[in-house]
């Protein structure tokens, strides 16, 4: 039986802690790992706390991120609660794997530290992780702190490991900026996080013997669509509402409102920034300074990045007279991913705002106060000729002449 | 095998291995006596994938065991330690079961396939 | 909003520290933020750390600030780091240095005019702790400096942050925090 950890009111933990802290009340059958930084601590404490007792289960050191996530692959088909942590240049080595977890519909919860994509290599924290996954079939949350880091943690193994679901989920949260933020936690007991969570049920497990099972068949174009139909149509359908239903069960639990597409000061905004990570605070700060120049500003902000809240972030900018969507990833040849998704969504309500595409903070490259009031400015003028009067595409923060398109 | 709709497809593209939950695990039931699953490999034909056929002659066996344990395939019918013969729905002839069978003369020889068995055992070779 | 930076090297501390420091006046119902940064620097880089102290839920998560206080805690940043970076007329200055206040300034004149206090953190690390980790000493100075906290208590509040150590590693932190408290000038 695993010794229970004795936790303050208020802990000051970085993201990593957090994370770790929820694998560990969760209590995670396996956990496969290849660490790398920024996260390279998640499975660091995670492991501490094994060997001093804390937690029953088995730590698998493997030789790369592919072992890693095919680890829990295995596992997780055996039939057991699973987990592990990744960031960067490991996520891209895992990409094979995560199709073969969320098509075998494996409830894997993946902690990612974000982090940028070599060449060139940087430890840093920008979204090029997060949106390589964006077509893998997994639930993507996003923590735009270190308390968000925990809690949607625990939150993850409820949301995937339920049996109408049955879906990997990653909770994402800024490298360095949240991963190595000492903050204010407040956690749950041992007790009460784990009664949250529940008690892991298998469903279809390999290692029933009375009822064995296939995991990883082939299918060619006889069966293969049809199977990958059958995934699209649960995370399109099934997955709104289960995650709302486990947000609210959380609220009940600890008085923390989660949505699905979270909204700042969004009642009477004109103008809007829709941003993912600690991004969405600072400029929920900002809008807050712009208010008081008489700038109605708001912050959009998706808290389930996969599958996308097409309807949540209809209603959420219905209003709004121009939106600034702040894609922290290079697009390499395309409009950022977030404008793509909202002016998609947005084409179909009847008011279309004006909505532009800013690239920032790439290789964790500061994303400031003045940053985000320059936008909102700018948002403010678009506003008012209802028209864009800048480029669609621009980079914020960049040295040497300004960078736009179109 | 009836083709399904996306809507009727069990999640995770999975298998069972059995139409029912069996009593007990099913390494204790014996493969005739499960019930398999018209998608169950057990019950597909693969006997035309061979060239060349193992053919099993009793009167020289010792039981050892060893072509049942080195079979790629499960196709060594054995029961209570004792060879019955080769499943040839699922051999596919390879000859591993040959090479290891320890006998002089071997127990296991392999033959053209459209060779029939009795004659294939009338052409046995003598100990060397 | 207090904002706080420190000034280091990779290996000695500060991270730690203010860490440590975010713990303790966390346990007063504040909102705190510890961070730094870090790249791919090896143990002896230069490095800097920082801390945000507010009443209220600190949503900044820019890296960039105008500090309060600026502590550095190895002698040889004072002169090669820039220490006066984002400064304030207000920002004060916790330097680690075995010269006193005169001789610092004669040695880095950009700190002429300004708000410095020295301390000898090294040499109250070796002294008390044995290693040369000037963190906790920078913390004491701090204490005084600012009167965040009084001395006792701090201390108190630090002996829960380090309970996972000996007691002999508490007790020479708690030697190094109350010298530099008393030195600090």
């Amino acid at each position: 039986m695993a010794e229970k950890m004795e936790l303050n009111e208020v802990e000051v933990w970085d993201g990593n802690m957090a994370a770790s802290q929820a694998l560990r009340q969760a209590q995670v059958d396996v956990v496969a790992a290849y660490p790398i930084t920024p996260s390279t601590p998640i499975v660091q404490n995670y492991s501490s706390f094994l060997a001093n007792g804390y937690i029953d289960g088995e730590f698998v050191m493997v030789e790369s991120e592919h072992a890693a996530m095919s680890g829990c692959v295995g596992a997780a088909a055996a039939g057991g609660r699973v987990a592990t942590a990744t960031s960067s240049q490991g996520f891209a080595l895992m990409s094979e794997v995560l199709y073969q977890a969320s098509g075998m519909r494996l409830p894997i919860v993946l902690t990612v530290v974000n982090r940028a994509l070599a060449a060139p290599l940087n430890v840093n924290g920008d979204h090029s992780d997060m949106y390589l996954g964006r077509d893998s079939g997994w639930i993507q949350l996003d923590a735009f702190n270190c308390q968000q880091a925990y809690d949607l943690t625990l939150m993850a193994f409820r949301i995937g490991e339920d049996h109408s679901i049955r879906l990997p989920v990653m909770v994402h949260q800024d490298g360095f900026i949240t991963s190595h933020t000492a903050e204010n936690v407040k956690p749950l007991s041992d007790d009460e996080a784990y009664e949250f969570v529940g008690e892991y049920k298998p469903m279809n497990a390999m290692l029933d013997l009375a009822k064995p099972v296939t995991y990883g068949v082939q299918t060619e174009e006889d069966w293969h669509f049809e199977h990958k139909a059958r995934q699209h149509a649960d995370l399109m359908t099934k997955v709104f509402g289960k995650v709302e239903e486990v947000f609210d069960a959380f609220e009940k639990k600890t008085g923390r409102k989660y949505n699905i597409v979270e909204e700042y000061m969004m009642e009477d905004a004109e103008v809007a920034i829709v941003a993912l990570g600690t991004t969405v605070e600072t400029s929920e700060l900002v809008a807050k300074m712009m208010r008081e120049e008489g700038i109605k500003a708001g912050v959009v902000a998706p808290r389930l990045f996969r599958p996308w809240p097409f309807e949540q972030i209809r209603k959420a900018l219905a209003n709004v007279k121009a939106v600034a969507c702040l894609d922290r990833s290079s697009p390499n040849g395309a409009l950022g991913a977030l404008y793509n998704e909202v002016t998609a969504s947005l084409y179909q309500n009847d008011n279309r705002p004006v909505i532009t595409n800013y690239i920032y903070g790439l290789g964790g490259r500061d994303f400031t106060i003045d940053h985000a009031k320059e936008i909102f400015k700018e948002l403010d003028a678009n506003a008012k000729e209802g028209r864009p009067t800048t480029p669609l595409q621009q980079f914020v923060g960049l040295r040497g002449p300004k960078l736009s398109f179109y | 095998m009836k083709y399904l709709g996306w809507d009727e497809l069990l999640p995770g593209a999975i298998l069972f291995s059995f139409d029912e939950e069996m009593e007990k695990d099913a390494c204790e039931v014996l493969p005739e006596n499960r019930p398999y699953a018209e998608t169950n490999s057990h019950e597909a034909y693969v006997g035309d994938w061979r060239v060349l056929k193992p053919v099993y002659n009793r009167d020289l066996c010792i039981d050892c065991q060893f072509c049942w344990i080195y079979c790629p395939d499960v196709s060594i019918i054995s029961r209570d330690k004792k060879m019955i013969g080769v499943d040839y729905d699922h051999c596919k002839g390879c000859g591993i079961c040959v090479e290891v069978c320890p006998t002089n003369p071997k127990s296991l020889l392999m033959f053209d396939e459209h060779v029939e068995n009795e004659k294939a055992l009338a052409q046995w070779p003598e100990k060397e | 909003m207090l904002e706080i930076r420190w000034h280091s090297r990779a290996g000695q501390g500060a991270v730690t520290g203010a860490k440590g420091l975010a713990d303790v006046v966390s346990r007063t119902g504040k909102f705190v933020q510890a961070f730094a940064f870090y790249g791919s620097a090896k143990r002896g880089a230069a490095m800097t750390a920082y801390n945000r102290v507010d009443d209220e839920e600190i949503l900044n998560h820019e890296k960039f600030m105008h500090p309060d206080y600026v502590l550095v805690i190895d002698p040889g940043l004072t002169y090669t780091a820039d220490i006066t970076a984002h400064e304030k007329d207000t920002t004060k200055y916790i330097i680690t240095t075995h010269l006193d206040k005169e001789e610092l300034i004669a040695g880095q004149p950009k700190l002429k005019g300004k708000d410095v206090y020295v301390v000898d953190c090294m040499q109250i690390s070796l002294d008390t702790i044995g290693r040369a980790i000037p963190n906790t000493p920078m913390l004491g100075a701090l204490m005084k400096v600012s009167g965040m906290f009084e001395l006792d208590y701090f201390q108190n509040a630090m002996k829960g942050v380090l309970a996972k150590f000996p007691q002999k590693i508490i007790d020479a932190n708690m030697a190094a925090i109350e010298r530099a408290y008393n030195s600090v000038k």
